[in-house]
């Protein structure tokens, strides 16, 4: 288990990450999500020790973090790069040996993972040949290469079509499920919402909420959504709840006083019939702007 | 198709393997990444073509003699015979062939016509060599010596003595009170190709190396291989690939430029160029390595490549002063010179070569370039390390040495 405590990063008077603190565990994806300039790359770069850090500790297993235990960690940099004009098999090949692989276990991994993202033929192409998306599918085979003990990937999904998010996804669970903890950010709420067990989210630099998903959604306010057979505009009449949208025969009403959702059912059976009586859990995205807001 | 994953092990105490060799597998791909370069090997053979040319040139140009052909009538054929009998002795690469003809108007014919390439005739006083439309320089220089002999030998004759009489007690011959001509004009040759060569490695291997850690820090991979291997390994790889290519493309060139040298008139100096190229690869090995920190550091201060000759321009000079310092400085200031870094990387072999330096000099300049280089290697990684990871622009050197890590 990754153990992120206190973690705080300034440049010159600005608090990029500031005292950020979250696990990453084992087996588990955890979501790392916010806006641009919320400091989640600032935070992957200090959990990777390639930027200092003003105050707070990584854990690794229960004991502060070592270069050697990063090196074993997989790595994605938030800005996409490797040698545009070498050979994709060779560079995959010569940083799996920076990792400590034997070249011919680093080619025979590669050439697994180039198989698995439909590259084996482009093997021997320049990465500059590729196109964006493939590019980004090498350099994910570049972090998952020597059997990363634990994945921090600075969003692997953006720049992928339908089909590689899939095929990426699918990967990075196989990756987790052999007891890997792994952390990736994202911006892209939906996949998410998709992929992840756990969540931590970052507003200006700190964290405003993290935990499990279902428990986060279940944080957010209370919702019904009712549809009847004729019009609903008499909810805002209703004592104890919040009407936040009418149209028409439907009503999206919140919860204020425990209770209150009883009593529209009751006066929407005697006014008529009621096609629609369901609660409505907020999506993620509506979890996010209520904290970062 | 699927990857079987087995579990992964516990994170090993010690250092992942390539930890502490990861320097070798930096160099190495900075070397097969460069020789697989178009540009590079392309270069690298022009080069190489140049050099054969100009050494093939030159062997040609000694063995080719030119033949003329004077004519002359019947009263100057004599004069004419002559000519051609010495001209060969006073200029190896001229010959000259007589062709008679029978009158002044025939002999200016056959030159206009082009079957001669002058006529040789007296006039008034003296003689007169007229060609077509341009001078022959040789063989005026030629005629004009063999005229001058027997025109002297007559006169001498005429007077009852002889042209070695006359010029008795007149000779001037230079004298050297150390060394000798020849070697002293070898070694000023010897010790320009050298800094030549040392000017020209050191700039376009250092702007490779810069280029190459600008690259690596742009396209962000730097990052990837920061969590890889340890910073300095990193460094000391690059400086290392680059060393090994720039003494190994210097070897190639000296190699055929001896090679070469050995086909030319001047193949008796080979033997003796051949020794101090020893103490001037030793000081290029030493002085190049202080010099390679000092450009992977002008590569990190830059975030884009188009920095990195904005960042390099102390450097340029410095590289430059080297260059201009091993032709332009004399006396003492050369002497104090050949002992400091990075100077002293051309001048200390110059002095050992001109023979104004002995070896235990050699051995101070060497011990102390060696120091720079490792104090340079220190200060170089600090500064490389803070660089590496700031993207936001150009850095100063003072910005990166008090950066945060």
């Amino acid at each position: 288990m990754l153990e992120i405590t206190g973690l705080t990063r300034r440049f010159g008077d600005v608090t990029a990450v500031d005292d950020v603190s979250f696990d990453v565990r084992d087996g588990i994806m955890t979501g790392f999500v916010g806006g641009n300039g919320a400091g989640k790359t600032t935070t992957m770069r200090m959990v990777m020790g390639v930027l200092g850090i003003d105050a707070g500790e990584v854990r690794w297993r229960g004991r502060p973090v070592t270069a050697a235990d990063q090196r074993r960690f997989g790595y994605m940099p938030e800005e996409r790069g490797l040698y545009p004009k070498q050979r994709i098999l060779d560079q995959l090949v010569y940083l799996g040996q920076l990792k400590g692989m034997e070249a011919a276990v680093a080619r025979r991994a590669a050439e697994e993972h180039l198989e698995r993202f439909g590259l084996a033929e482009r093997s021997g192409d320049r990465l500059q040949e590729l196109s964006l998306g493939n590019q980004q599918r090498v350099q994910v085979v570049a972090a998952l290469l020597h059997r990363p003990t634990a994945l921090v990937l600075d969003e692997p999904f953006s720049g992928l079509d339908p089909m590689a998010v899939d095929s990426m996804a699918d990967l990075l669970r196989e990756h987790a499920s052999t007891g890997v903890p792994v952390l990736f950010s994202s911006h892209q709420l939906d996949l998410v919402e998709k992929l992840c067990d756990r969540l931590v989210i970052l507003s200006r630099g700190r964290v405003v909420a993290a935990g499990d998903a279902e428990d986060l959604r279940s944080r957010g306010p209370l919702r019904y959504r009712l549809t009847l057979d004729r019009d609903a505009g008499w909810v805002r009449e209703v004592r104890g709840i919040h009407v936040v949208d009418v149209d028409g025969r439907t009503a999206l009403v919140e919860v204020v006083d425990e209770g209150a959702e009883q009593v529209v059912l009751r006066e929407a059976t005697a006014r008529g019939g009621v096609r629609e009586f369901a609660p409505v859990r907020p999506a993620l995205a509506d979890i996010y702007r209520e904290v970062a807001a | 198709m699927t990857t079987t994953l087995t579990p992964t092990q516990p994170a090993a105490a010690d250092e992942p393997r390539a930890g502490r060799s990861a320097w070798t597998l930096v160099a190495r791909r900075e070397i097969v990444v460069k020789l697989t370069d178009r540009a590079f090997v392309i270069g690298t053979l022009v080069t190489l073509l140049i050099i054969a040319g100009v050494m093939g040139w030159q062997a040609w140009s000694a063995q080719r003699t030119t033949t003329y052909t004077v004519a002359a009538t019947a009263t100057d054929r004599a004069m004419a015979d002559r000519l051609a009998s010495d001209a060969h002795g006073i200029d190896e690469g001229l010959e000259v062939r007589v062709d008679g003809a029978a009158d002044a108007a025939a002999a200016r014919a056959l030159v206009t016509s082009g079957d001669a390439d002058a006529w040789l005739h007296r006039s008034g006083d003296g003689w007169v060599l007229t060609t077509d439309s341009e001078e022959k320089d040789a063989l005026t220089r030629v005629t004009q010596q063999v005229v001058r002999q027997a025109t002297l030998a007559q006169q001498a004759d005429a007077l009852g003595t002889s042209v070695a009489q006359l010029e008795a007690g007149s000779t001037v011959t230079p004298q050297l009170l150390s060394g000798d001509a020849e070697k002293a004009g070898l070694a000023q040759g010897v010790a320009f190709a050298f800094a030549f060569l040392f000017y020209i490695a050191t700039l376009t291997f250092g702007i490779t190396l810069a280029n190459s850690v600008v690259e690596e820090k742009q396209s962000r991979i730097v990052e990837i291989i920061a969590t890889s291997i340890p910073v300095r390994q990193l460094l000391v790889g690059k400086i290392v690939g680059n060393s090994v290519l720039a003494i190994a493309q210097m070897l190639l060139y000296a190699g055929v430029g001896l090679v070469g040298l050995s086909l030319t008139p001047y193949a008796s100096l080979v033997p003796s160029v051949s020794g101090p190229v020893v103490w001037f690869l030793v000081f290029f090995v030493a002085g190049f390595a202080a010099l390679a920190a000092l450009w992977a550091v002008a590569g990190a201060l830059a975030s884009r490549v188009e920095e990195v000759q904005s960042t390099a321009t102390p450097l340029t000079m410095l590289v430059l002063g080297v260059f201009f310092g091993s032709l332009f400085l004399d006396g003492t200031a050369k002497v104090v010179a050949s002992y400091v870094p990075p100077f002293s990387a051309v001048l200390m072999p110059t002095r050992v070569l001109e023979g104004t330096a002995s070896w235990w000099e050699a051995v101070l300049a060497l011990v102390l370039l060696l120091a720079a280089a490792a104090f340079v290697m220190r200060v170089a990684e600090r500064l490389y390390r803070r660089a590496l990871l700031q993207t936001s622009g150009k850095l100063s050197m003072k910005q990166a040495w008090h950066a945060p890590e």
